[in-house]
């Protein structure tokens, strides 16, 4: 994993004395709350319905062993016990008070943690596939690239008053696991004809009030010049994105209004002002970076795990074998989810005695690495085949082994009107009671790969608009109202769901699902095909008649 | 009939203007004003802004109902009590977190 070099650490470390010093100020009155709040959103804390909340940055999704051990400790010191991920890979405590903020970030800089670049219209904290540097489907590791991403963009000075926030997501394999089509930027590994890796540029996707599939800008970009065409996008986006009007500031909405070949030629006339210039990325430079993710050193073991069998003597186990363990590039290992999605429970939701059981598991057998997915979930990425009993039975003890990862309990859900000031409606109970509704693994099996995503306004933190059914919560004469939509995927086959008609009252929604589940049961062709492809194939039709009838 | 409501600065609880013009937890404590009332509601506005201590400060139209006060938005019932899932109580305000007007 990377460590701070001395700048990083100077520079969090005043970062830290910096805003202690504002938030004494405005406790002794010297500011103003108009003065403050750009300062305290500046430093991830943000001013929800009943509290402060304070969103923490974790660099593409990957934590060591200590850093989860300090959040589970500012969990239980300053905060209520437990901490919410979220799909930006960022953990948020939803109940922290102004005073101790200073102590907080002083935790965090030890553990080289932090909350900048959390908020406000920077480049925001760059996301990953979960499974970067296990993944048995992967190109390339792109948290080197990532973290060298980081640096450019930490209080880059020309980006920091940027039209509106910016967002980059990174894959390094064809599978695109980091919904990088629904990000300002998304990169994708890629080899040229020699061999070498470089990255496919996708510009102007996005959720939110105007969804939008990302367009390819650049078939292929070398690391080399990376940071140069990077820049000169952003610079393209900072001149022509629009700051008269928020909810078309965006880059997607640039990309969309101008056309991409346009965009295309002025990035590439930008590019060639600057390439070649001090953004060049020295190869020996990534080396460098990429030492700190060096993969571990595995041991040759050649192990493998009968799921059927291990499903006949209990299922339980069967069932998150066959569920929440990803294929590893290194035989004998693999990738563990930890499902944050326990029935009933609350999206992403982790206690401190979770958090600490997890760093536990992921020092004995992950090489002290966990990654935080944009599902909400947790994941040990290196885990050997042989320790898998172990691991599992240590997470029965944390009440975290439930083997939902893919099935329709396994839903992204923002905190929605329960805590969020932008919310129109609530979204923790409906994942509950649908949750609740499907909790039979019988049942959950027999639907399989299903992705349920649930936003509790158009902001679409939830990311319902690529749900393959998407629930978003809108207030409709005071009362909450769900919109259900179908046929939404965030991955390499990206699609935006439709909605197919009228709204449904909060009580209403899980049966709604349940006519959707039942429909594309009875008219799959086999078992085997998920729900998106029968959909795809089906078309709206029956989805539309199950949810509204014939009429 | 409006209240009027708020975040107070320290431990970011919300809180309501009541009679006496302390900004207090109890829904059930705070000052209605009556449509007639505005002056006085807005007076109340400008001093709370004074203090600098109470932040998101927002007029909230309520009902009566059998005598308790009832927000019209569904938000502020849920900001009134606390989250509902999880379940969870409302945030408190600290012993230094009395504000006046
Ligand atoms: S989608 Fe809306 S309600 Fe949900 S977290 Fe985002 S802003 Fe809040």
């Amino acid at each position: 994993m990377y460590r701070y070099d001395e700048f990083d650490a100077a520079f969090v470390r005043e970062r830290t004395a910096q805003f202690s010093d504002q938030v004494n100020r405005r406790l002794a009155g010297e500011i103003n709350e108009d003065q403050f709040r750009p300062l305290r959103l500046m430093n991830g804390l943000y001013l929800q319905l009943h509290a402060y909340m304070l969103r923490i940055a974790v660099p593409y999704g990957t934590l060591a062993s200590r850093q989860l051990r300090m959040l589970a400790h500012i969990a239980r010191k300053y905060d209520r016990g437990y901490g919410h991920f979220t799909t930006r890979q960022n953990i948020q405590f939803n109940w922290p008070k102004l005073r101790d903020i200073p102590e907080i970030l002083a935790d965090l800089a030890s553990v080289e943690m932090h909350a900048i670049q959390t908020s406000g219209n920077c480049i925001r904290n760059i996301t990953t596939d979960q499974f970067a540097g296990a993944a048995a489907d992967e190109i390339v590791d792109p948290r080197p690239v990532a973290e060298i991403l980081r640096q450019w963009s930490s209080l880059h000075p020309e980006f920091s008053y940027l039209p509106r926030k910016f967002k980059i997501a990174m894959s390094g394999g064809p599978h695109d696991r980091a919904a990088i089509r629904f990000h300002d930027i998304g990169l994708q590994a890629k080899v040229d004809d020699r061999g070498i890796v470089g990255w496919e540029v996708w510009v102007g996707g996005g959720l939110g009030r105007t969804p939008m599939i990302a367009k390819r800008i650049n078939e292929y970009v070398p690391n080399e010049h990376l940071l140069a065409y990077l820049e000169s996008i952003l610079r393209v986006y900072n001149r022509y994105g629009r700051r008269d009007n928020k909810y078309k500031a965006r880059i997607k909405i640039l990309v969309h209004e101008t056309g991409i070949d346009k965009i295309r030629d002025e990035v590439a006339e930008e590019f060639r002002a600057i390439a070649n210039g001090v953004l060049t990325l020295p190869q020996a430079e990534v080396d460098r970076i990429g030492a700190y993710f060096a993969a571990p050193e595995f041991e040759r073991v050649n192990a493998t795990v009968d799921v059927a069998k291990e499903r006949i003597a209990e299922p339980a186990y069967g069932e998150w074998l066959d569920r929440n363990l990803h294929p590893h590039r290194q035989p004998g290992y693999a990738s563990v989810t930890i499902s944050l999605k326990p029935i009933g429970g609350a999206p992403g939701d982790a206690t401190a005695e979770q958090m600490e059981a997890v760093a536990d598991l992921a020092e004995r057998y992950s090489f002290d690495e966990l990654r935080v997915t944009h599902e909400q979930n947790l994941v040990l990425p290196h885990v050997r085949v042989s320790d898998l009993r172990e691991v599992y039975d240590a997470l029965v003890e944390a009440r975290l082994a439930t083997g939902n990862a893919g099935l329709i309990t396994d839903m992204i859900t923002c905190p929605g009107m329960d805590f969020c000031a932008l919310a129109t409606a609530r979204s923790i109970p409906i994942a509950q009671e649908i949750s609740r509704k499907f909790s039979a693994p019988e049942r959950q099996k027999e639907i399989g790969d299903l992705k349920i995503k649930i936003s509790g306004c158009i902001n679409a933190c939830g990311h319902h608009h690529v749900g393959h059914i998407g629930i978003l919560g809108l207030e409709k004469k005071g009362v909450e109202n769900y919109q259900i939509t179908i046929g939404g995927n965030a991955t390499e086959d990206a699609s935006v769901g439709d909605t197919l008609g009228h709204g449904f009252a909060a009580e209403e929604v899980p049966d709604a699902i349940e006519r959707l589940i039942d429909t594309y049961i009875a008219r799959r062709e086999t078992p085997d095909e998920p729900f998106i492809a029968a959909f795809k194939r089906l078309g709206e039709a029956p989805f539309k008649e199950a949810l509204y009838g014939n009429g | 009939m409006e209240i009027l409501t708020g975040n107070e600065l320290m431990s970011g609880a919300t809180v309501y203007l009541d009679r006496d013009g302390n900004w207090v937890e109890d829904l059930q404590r705070a000052r209605v004003f009556l449509k007639e009332e505005t002056e006085v509601r807005d007076a109340a506005i400008a001093a709370t802004k004074k203090t600098l201590r109470i932040n998101s400060l927002e007029i909230e139209a309520v009902t009566l109902r059998d005598g308790l006060i009832l927000p019209d938005r569904i938000r502020e019932r849920i900001r009134a009590d606390g989250p509902t899932a999880p379940r969870f109580d409302r945030q408190h305000l600290d012993r230094d977190g009395h504000v006046s007007i």
